[in-house]
């Protein structure tokens, strides 16, 4: 979870302060997470701080209405900062896109057989125990989710002591030893979906980690990229994916910003870099057709299909009119279209995949009622 | 007034005037603003001015780039508050400076000069932040109801002054109907005017050639047809402008809309009140042009889409040359649609410290006659001569001595936005959101 020093340290650089709507988290923020003063170290603390940045806006969308998350408030005590009606509604389309895909992974693969799902760099987010709860019932889940120790610890501390995810998981005895890098615990009432939380730096993640992993390169396994290897170094993206060659059956999920180079990307390259903030991929794979072939050419095992949507896209495409009447609502709808198609369309979700008896092709969007995008988790 | 001239000076340098003197200069803006119509009349020159959405620094740098208050005149088309970190400073100076030169700044309001969107965009939270209680937001509210809806400028040249020689000077004959220039006043572009439509055979006469501050949409109590022409006002398969003769500009935040046909109905309208949900009111700040054929809905919930059509239908009957709206993010700070008959100002450059878009004001320059566009008109040649031995535009003058088909000359000035330490002024580098 975010430092609570961080403003501070890109103050002290000339940087952006903590002021603005929803940034700093206030007195509770976790101990010295930041406290290397290292280039690297303030690096990692400032990546690390863009979970909060995600859970004040999870919790500003859950809050307003937008989404449906009884878990957001338990892993994030950002309540009450508000965003603006285009941030809430950006929110709203990413998470929703991400559960199409979710739920479409976990529909067209076999329920009877054991499903991975691995979340990278997952910080506070709530999707493990939104999809144990969904109204589908799925089943045969082995979610993971990798991030920094200091993350990790203080989601292990939420589910073991907060009441209402407690109630979801229960933590497994056997492997809850201080020295594993790795806990399970056990959705309640479905034994078979287990959450497994890993204290890595994805940096750090080689072949030699399988096993600490847990994970099976047999079963179908969905990797999701929620704002996580934008941040990462190329040869650390390389390296992570191709860590995932030999999963035979494996789906891959990106979302995140594309075209730095046109004025609206060339100032978010800037303003992000005011807060310490790089991305080596905005430069890699600036375009969705770079964000397509990056899915079509991983190392060690390329994905044989590739899609991709802007958010704007999405929005537009997968949310029911219905839906965006609904959402719309909530806020009186957006005083500026033209700001949000700039924005919007500066995000991407990509994804593709490869194996056998299943896919992740939703083109189409509005998938399977009941669980439409409007109500993803209800 | 030397507690007004403090009030401005204070507010130049972004610090925020005490309540009870914001009390005070809302009090005397709003009896200032009663006695305007709900559609101002404004005499060119001016400069006209797109949103500004409280980012302060960028209105100094506007004010830089177009001139200052009270040397330039000023048309602020709306959307001073929301998003931007200084509303409070940023309306507060435009509404001192327009008591203390009332002649010289017309504020029209905009979408977001309204109690229930400035709950939401940032209005209200910050005066909630720098005074500790809602007064003063409910101050600058009831400022909010009193702003006219609109405004129709006169008296605008339908070319602009070039220099007698030098690089900026024009060829013998030819006339400026389009000039772009940068913040350091050098030009970017410049686009003559095209030869005159043919066919015309105007009735002249039958306009409201004064100069009296009487437009023709003002004094159309008869029927609008006999204004001009027909069809001069939608003959527009060329490139250039097909405004009517009377060169008149309508000002607005938003845009048209589908109740009102003519100017003479925003008029009627009782615009002391909340922008309401719906109807005229709404419309006129809410709607935007698109390139549709009539009316389409609005992707933003309020007001409407309206095409070319209209936009010519509603120029030719109202005897308008063009529209000057706001409303719109457009990144290269100004955007002319359906053959210049409207024009998009946008002057918030880097929109929400994010979108890294320019900025641009809309001069429109006074006739140099000095009688505005209507009298030459009539067809008074020599007069706009002006005693000038000004050769050029005598001759176009008697090729052209109708002015048919020439809107204003419209110079824009594009300029990008300010580095918020800039000039002394107290700034905190703002932080934009993205999803992250």
């Amino acid at each position: 979870m975010s430092a609570p020093s961080i403003p501070n340290l890109l103050s002290l650089r000339g940087g952006a302060t903590g002021r603005g709507r929803g940034r700093g988290r206030g007195p509770s923020a976790g101990p010295g997470s930041a406290s290397a003063p290292t280039s690297s170290g303030r690096h990692d603390a400032t990546i690390q701080g863009t979970d909060n940045d995600a859970a004040v806006s999870r919790t500003s969308a859950v809050e307003l209405g937008y989404l449906s998350d009884p878990f957001a408030a338990a892993f994030s005590d950002s309540r009450g900062q508000r965003r603006l009606p285009i941030i809430n509604r950006g929110t709203y389309t990413r998470t929703t896109a991400i559960d199409i895909l979710v739920n479409h992974f976990l529909s067209s693969t076999d329920s009877s057989k054991p499903r991975q799902i691995v979340s990278l760099g997952a910080g506070t987010d709530t999707r493990s125990c939104r999809v144990f709860t969904s109204p589908e019932n799925h089943s045969n889940i082995s979610y993971h989710e990798i991030d920094f120790p200091t993350i990790i610890s203080r989601k292990k501390q939420t589910i073991l002591s907060h009441p209402l995810p407690s109630r979801v998981l229960s933590p497994t005895q056997s492997d809850d030893t201080s020295e594993s890098i790795s806990t399970t615990f056990h959705h309640r009432s479905v034994p078979g979906n287990t959450l497994t939380l890993h204290a890595l730096d994805l940096r750090d993640l080689t072949p030699s980690h399988s096993p600490l992993l847990s994970l099976s390169p047999s079963y179908p396994t969905l990797l999701l990229s929620e704002c996580c290897l934008c941040y990462l170094p190329l040869p650390s993206n390389h390296s992570l994916l191709s860590f995932f060659s030999s999963f035979s059956s494996l789906g891959l999920v990106i979302y995140e910003p594309i075209l730095p180079n046109d004025a609206f990307g060339k100032m978010m390259v800037s303003n992000l870099a005011a807060r310490g903030i790089t991305m080596p991929t905005l430069s890699a794979y600036p375009t969705p057709t770079d964000q397509e072939k990056r899915l079509h050419e991983i190392p060690g095992g390329g994905l044989k299909e590739a899609r991709s949507k802007t958010i704007d896209q999405i929005w537009e495409g997968w949310v029911s009119d219905d839906e965006k009447e609904r959402v719309n609502s909530l806020e009186g709808g957006l005083d500026e279209v033209e700001e949000w198609r700039l924005l919007a369309g500066h995000y991407i979700v990509a994804w593709g995949w490869r194996g056998e008896g299943w896919d992740l092709d939703v083109d189409g969007g509005r998938l399977k009622p009941p669980s439409g995008p409007g109500t993803p988790t209800r | 007034m030397s507690d007004l001239d403090r009030a401005i000076a204070q507010l130049r340098a972004c610090r925020p005037i005490p309540e009870a003197e914001v009390r005070e200069l809302c009090h005397k803006a709003r009896e200032l603003l009663i006695e305007e119509g709900n559609v101002v009349t404004v005499n060119a020159p001016v400069t006209i001015c797109g949103d500004i959405h409280g980012q302060f620094h960028d209105l100094m740098e506007l004010f830089r780039v177009g001139g200052d208050v009270p040397d330039t005149n000023y048309l602020f088309m709306g959307d001073f508050v929301d998003r931007g970190f200084y509303s409070l400073e940023s309306f507060l100076l435009l509404l001192c400076l327009k008591v203390r030169y009332p002649d010289r700044m017309t504020l029209i309001r905009g979408n977001h000069e309204s109690r229930q969107i400035t709950t939401v965009y940032g209005f209200y939270d910050e005066c909630l932040r720098k005074y500790g209680s809602a007064n003063v937001w409910r101050y600058c509210c009831d400022v909010f109801d009193y702003l006219a809806l609109g405004a129709i400028v006169l008296g605008a040249s339908n070319t602009l002054d070039t220099p007698k020689s030098g690089p900026l000077a024009a060829a013998p004959g030819e006339k400026i109907e389009v000039e772009v220039r940068n913040a350091d006043r050098q030009i970017i572009s410049r686009f003559l005017r095209k030869p005159p439509n043919n066919g015309h055979n105007g009735n002249v006469n039958g306009m409201s050639a004064t100069t009296t501050g009487v437009s023709s949409s003002e004094s159309a109590n008869g029927p609008p047809t006999n204004t001009g022409p027909p069809g001069s006002g939608a003959s527009g398969s060329s490139g250039g402008s097909v405004g009517n003769p009377a060169g008149a500009v309508l000002c607005v935040h938003g845009g048209l809309s589908p109740l009102i046909d003519m100017v003479d109905k925003i008029r009627l309208l009782d615009r002391k009140q909340e922008v309401p949900h719906e109807g005229a009111m709404c419309d006129l700040l809410w709607s935007d042009p698109d390139e549709i054929d009539g009316w389409g809905l609005s992707p933003r919930g309020a007001g409407f889409l309206f095409g070319a059509d209209i936009v010519k239908v509603f120029n030719h009957r109202n005897d308008l040359s063009l529209i000057a709206r706001a409303h719109q993010l457009v990144m290269e700070g100004f955007k002319e649609m359906f053959d210049a008959s409207i024009v998009t100002v946008w002057s918030a450059p880097n929109y929400c410290y994010r979108c890294g878009n320019v900025a641009a004001i809309l001069e429109l320059t006074e006739d140099d006659s000095g009688l505005g566009v209507l009298s030459r008109s009539n067809g008074e040649v020599g007069r706009s001569d002006g005693g000038m031995g000004d050769r050029q535009r005598g001759v176009l003058m008697d090729t052209d001595p109708l002015g048919y088909g020439e809107g204003p000359a419209r110079r824009y000035r594009v300029f990008q936005a300010a580095p918020q330490d800039s000039r002394g002024m107290p700034a905190k580098k703002p932080v934009a959101d993205y999803f992250l």
